[in-house]
């Protein structure tokens, strides 16, 4: 059941890791993007979107490494839920927005709400992904393996070795 | 007999300290693992930590929103091009980009019918003029450089030689995704407007007013416009599916803001 783990490492890193990149170039439309969701005050707003691409790229290559994974992917589960509610909230107050996702969403959308469901659908997707590693962060090819090695007595089957452990 | 049973004691006692001293040991190295995997995991979250803060630092620093820079004379509410008095008691505001196909569907929709409201003095138009679809123009800019120019030809112009530019770009509109017009050939079109060509040249070429562009854009977005064209009379927002729609809907509007 390994491969799930590096397959879910891969997939959601390399999905934070482009969402990122592709928002580096415009910080002024990463702005934008956010405000155009009118959840958020605007005393944060600009700090979100200048914020948010690194945060992103962090996570993405974190989870590319296999680098704490089980934070990272806390993090990925706590900014997807975030996505997942202002995507929803958009849908439910009938605002037409591009969702901002991979950069652009700073100007106007046609037909941006057809768009919902699948950005929807696909954070979903993530978000069971990430879920997994939080739930199961020991994954082969990780840089963790070596910071943190295992104790060897463990099943090696039951890789619940955790990075920060709770009081037993 | 009780000496037999203290052996077994004894016995039982040792076996007994040495469980308790290798469960000492485990606890101490699970003990000192734990501490190792708090350290390193906290220098590489603290590591990570500053990353994010330099990178957000870099992305703030690269964002000039809201900076000061110089404003075009004759705009009104600071990034607006006026069409008409400004003793007209109904004000149409249009968020719109150059760039923007719906928006030059608008233009060619509403013009006799803005122009009419504007010549009997009922309505003043102000353009509030976007750039958000700077990506839209082949690495172009063509959104920015359309806007400054018509800053430019506002400011060496008059208000009436710069809806008159306006309306010919909206009329020789790009199809989205090419570049637009080049510099010159927005040079050639004010001067057709009516503007000099030593006077707006150099400022179009310059981007004289880029940074009004970039604070207008913000503004409009502050405002809750995410899309264009967007049409407010008397500050309500009209709302509509199609342009037959905002057309009729501007319409009513007008006359109900002139009939109270």
């Amino acid at each position: 059941m390994h491969w799930i783990g590096v397959v879910a490492r891969l997939v959601v890193g390399g999905v934070w890791l482009a969402a990122g990149l592709l928002k580096i170039p415009d910080p002024t439309e990463n702005v934008r993007a956010v405000r155009a969701y009118q959840l958020l005050p605007e005393s944060i707003v600009p700090a979100v979107g200048h914020a948010l691409p690194i945060l992103e790229i962090l996570v993405g290559l974190c989870l590319l490494a296999g680098v704490l994974v089980r934070a990272n992917a806390v993090l990925s589960v706590v900014l997807l839920v975030a996505f997942v509610i202002g995507i929803s909230s958009a849908l439910a107050r009938g605002l037409s927005i591009e969702c901002g996702c991979f950069g652009g969403g700073g100007g106007p959308a046609v037909n941006a709400a057809a768009k919902y469901p699948w950005e929807l659908a696909r954070d979903a997707g993530l978000l069971l992904l990430s879920g997994w590693l939080v739930w199961r962060p020991r994954t082969p090819y990780a840089v963790d393996n070596v910071l943190f090695p295992e104790d060897g007595d463990e099943d090696a089957d039951e890789p619940t070795e955790t990075l920060i452990r709770t009081t037993e | 007999m009780t000496k037999k049973k203290s052996t077994a004691t004894r016995r039982a006692e040792q076996t007994a300290a040495a469980e308790r001293a290798a469960a000492i040991r485990k606890e101490q190295e699970r003990k000192e693992k734990r501490r190792r995997t708090l350290v390193i995991g906290g220098a590489i979250a603290a590591v990570l930590a500053l990353i994010l803060l330099a990178g957000y630092a870099v992305q703030s620093a690269r964002d000039t929103t809201g900076e000061a820079g110089a404003v075009p004379s004759g705009v009104v509410d600071e990034y607006a091009v006026p069409r008409g008095q400004e003793s007209a008691p109904v004000t149409v505001t249009v968020y719109e980009d150059f760039m923007c196909p719906f928006c030059g569907d608008f233009e060619q929709a509403s013009e006799p019918m803005l122009q009419e409201y504007v010549d009997s003095g009922d309505v003043q138009v102000h353009y509030r003029v976007l750039s958000f679809l700077d990506g839209a123009s082949d690495g172009a800019d063509y959104s920015t450089r359309a806007m400054n120019a018509l800053g430019v030809v506002l400011d060496t112009a008059g208000p009436d030689v710069a809806t008159a530019f306006h309306d010919l770009l909206f009329r020789n509109q790009p199809a989205e995704g090419t570049s637009g017009p080049s510099d010159d050939e927005l040079i050639a079109y004010a001067v057709e407007a009516g503007a000099s060509e030593d006077a707006v040249s150099g400022p179009i070429r310059d981007r004289q007013f880029e940074q009004w562009v970039l604070n207008a854009t913000d503004d409009a977005s502050q405002d809750d416009v995410s899309s264009t064209p967007t049409v407010m009379v008397d500050g309500e927002v009209i709302e509509f599916r199609t342009i037959d729609e905002l057309l009729a809907n501007t319409d009513a509007a007008i006359q109900e803001g002139l009939g109270s």
